[in-house]
């Protein structure tokens, strides 16, 4: 890395300095509902739309975002380096470059170290320095509502809640929402992730309908279940940069909708052709 | 996807899953970040050749975690050129100074 001080734009192009990105936070209570994967994924998503996007891995001591997208081989250091002094923000951040034309940075966390490693300030010291070069701030929450969830709370200014088409995600997704409340980062909106239109039509899965009406909050966008998302994961290589699958269909549309574009939910909703087909084969 | 990779004889993503995760929880275990090798490779490079004709190309740094301790091994091949002529020509003005 070069002597450049970490306050330069990344790019060497002139920042307006009025401009301030945005922190949004993705959390969930339960733990494997599709946090990272969504975080990497609406990661990518705003990038191909030329946006300035840093992703934060929140999980001190399980990090899992770099390799999700990929960027394993490449982390020299992490955000409680950069807290304890030991590199420059801009040393901690690697560059997904196949997000064009707009830029992707990870700012993993710590492996080998626990939750504690950073406080609530801190993290929002990190934001707002980020804040000054990009135009969005994903940060990836661990689950839980502990201190880790805490540290990934104190920078937003959005909370996007991912939840599962399932009883006890539901359930812990309703427990945070109203964390979120109460520490007036809210309303928060929700993903509902890994939905299957076949199961639901049959009523042995939740629908949109039941969720919004059981939590009685916004939907920003519902992903279905969808076979791409493992051999992306194995490949390090988020879905969204696959445009055609459904569930980067869905990112695309999540993405569109936080810029502030009117997309309608439904559409996802309904079943695509090869599940309408699977469904017609399927016995139970 | 699947069906073309087959044909074309690419590896499938289960096994890419699973060298990604051999290669990076030899680095979690050990507690040395893979991009860290990187730049201790960069730095070795730099001290040996100022002295010798190496390999740059085919210097390998790795960890290894079969033993009860975990240790960095480091691979530098040299090249067949005289040593002592890169030693010369490589060597610090100081040191040309003192010859």
């Amino acid at each position: 890395m070069d002597s450049t001080p970490h306050t330069a734009p990344l790019d060497g192009t002139p920042r307006n300095s009025s401009a301030r990105g945005v922190v949004i936070t993705i959390t969930s209570g339960k733990g494997g509902v599709g946090k990272t994967t969504t975080t990497a994924n609406l990661g990518v998503a705003l990038g191909l739309k030329g946006k300035k996007v840093a992703v934060l891995d929140g999980d001190i001591g399980l990090r899992n975002l770099d390799i999700v997208m990929g960027l394993e081989n490449r982390i020299v250091y992490d955000i409680v380096d950069f807290v304890e002094g030991r590199c420059r923000l801009r040393q901690a951040l690697i560059r997904d470059k196949r997000a064009v034309p707009g830029e992707l940075y990870l700012l993993p966390t710590a492996q080998t170290r626990d939750k504690t490693a950073i406080n609530p300030k801190q993290m929002v010291d990190v934001c707002n320095e980020l804040r000054e070069e990009f135009d969005f701030i994903l940060v990836d929450s661990p689950a839980g509502i502990e201190q880790g969830f805490q540290n990934a709370l104190a920078p937003a200014d959005q909370v996007l809640v991912v939840t599962n088409p399932e009883v006890s995600s539901v359930r812990d997704a309703d427990r945070v929402i109203g964390l979120v409340e109460s520490s007036e980062k809210g309303p928060a909106r929700l993903i509902i992730n890994r939905t299957v239109a076949a199961r639901v039509k049959r009523q042995e899965m939740l629908s949109i309908e039941d969720i919004t009406e059981i939590l009685s909050t916004e939907i920003i966008g519902v992903v279905p279940e969808d076979e791409a998302i493992l051999s992306s994961s194995n490949r390090g290589t988020p879905v969204a940069y696959n445009g055609t699958s459904p569930a980067a269909r869905a990112y695309q549309d999540i993405v569109r909708r936080l810029l502030g574009e009117v997309v309608p939910l439904d559409s996802e909703n309904k079943e695509s052709f090869l599940e309408s087909l699977r469904s017609l084969f399927r016995r139970n | 996807m699947e069906f073309f990779r087959r044909i074309f004889g690419g590896s499938s993503s289960a096994q890419t899953a699973k060298q990604r995760l051999r290669f990076v929880l030899i680095h979690d275990r050990a507690e040395i970040p893979p991009g860290m090798l990187e730049l201790i490779k960069d730095d070795i490079i730099a001290v040996i050749s100022r002295r010798i004709n190496i390999d740059r190309d085919n210097v390998a740094v790795n960890i290894d975690t079969a033993g009860p301790e975990s240790k960095l091994l480091v691979d530098i091949p040299i090249l067949s050129d005289n040593v002592q002529e890169a030693g010369r020509q490589r060597g610090t003005p100081q040191r040309r100074a003192a010859k």
